[in-house]
């Protein structure tokens, strides 16, 4: 069950319209390491996993990103607000323009639709994990870049908040790693699957 | 004022993130359950001046909860 706050995570408050930049920005929506499907994943991960931080960082990680989709989303709509066919076609916007006007679609900067094939869900924590870390370090990389063709404060005010908080999930999702394989055998953390074979668990070994 | 709420808010998510992989952090709890108190008689004062947040809150005979600014425009657009 989800619950709508009606208020951004951050706030996003841009005065100066820029569709050259809204292009770049709106691959944080819907690209490859984008926050949709950074929300996707974790939300969909967290079905499985077999300890109880893990559920609970995947669940509250995941809904962090949905904030985060929405401020993208804002950044993007102040940015391409009230725009003339003048400045759309001084900015080379008018490739996004022709196919959804100003609207909010999830696309990579290149254009490519969104696509559940940039992100996985392997059913192994270990695994999950691992893309989970490198996801947000993709994340961080991309707002890295985003940064360098921003010169307007407020969105780089916006841009540099979520970029932070790539970091921060970063860290969480290294600390789950860590309470996973001290669970685990640690002669052979790749012997068994810790979705799948529930033996795995030490104290469960122990047992039998 | 809501810029206020959200930074006390902020605060208590990211301890509660810090709290899912250090669940036994008892300070750490205490800190994010402060931060909860100092947002809450905000939030009622927001909501009492400038309308819902959440659509729990149904004080009003209106339906205040599609009544602008929306979280994505800014002051132009009202």
């Amino acid at each position: 069950m989800f619950v709508y706050e009606k208020k951004l995570q951050y706030p996003v408050n841009i005065k100066q319209t820029n569709p050259k930049l809204a292009k770049i920005i709106i691959t944080q929506y819907g690209g490859p390491d984008g926050e949709l499907g950074a929300s996707l994943r974790y939300l969909s991960q967290r079905f499985t996993m077999p300890l109880p931080e893990l559920k609970g960082t995947l669940t509250d990680i995941g809904t962090e990103e949905l904030g985060h989709l929405e401020m993208i989303g804002a950044i993007v709509y102040q940015l391409t607000k009230g725009l003339t066919e003048k400045e759309i076609k001084e900015a080379g916007f008018e490739d996004y323009f022709v196919d959804h006007t100003t609207g909010i679609y999830p696309q990579s900067a290149a254009g490519t639709p969104y696509t559940a094939a940039s992100m996985q869900v392997k059913g192994d924590a270990i695994t999950d994990l691992h893309e989970n870390m490198a996801a947000e370090q993709k994340a961080r990389s991309t707002y890295d870049n985003i940064l360098r063709f921003c010169d307007d404060y407020d969105v780089k005010d916006a841009i540099r908040f979520l970029r932070e908080r790539e970091v921060v999930h970063y860290q969480r999702f290294g600390e789950n790693l860590r309470l996973l394989t001290d669970k685990l055998d640690e002669k052979n953390f790749y012997a068994f699957n810790p979705e799948f074979d529930k033996k795995c668990f030490k104290n469960c070994m122990k047992k039998k | 004022m809501l810029k206020k709420i959200s930074t006390y808010q902020f605060a208590a998510l990211d301890l509660q993130l810090f709290l899912d992989t250090h669940p036994h952090d008892r300070k750490t709890l205490e800190k994010m359950k402060e931060y909860k108190a100092l947002a809450q008689p905000l939030i009622a004062e927001y909501e009492e001046k400038f309308g819902p947040l959440t659509k729990s809150m149904t004080s009003s005979n209106h339906w205040h909860w599609i009544m602008g600014p929306w979280p994505w425009e800014n002051e132009e657009d009202c």
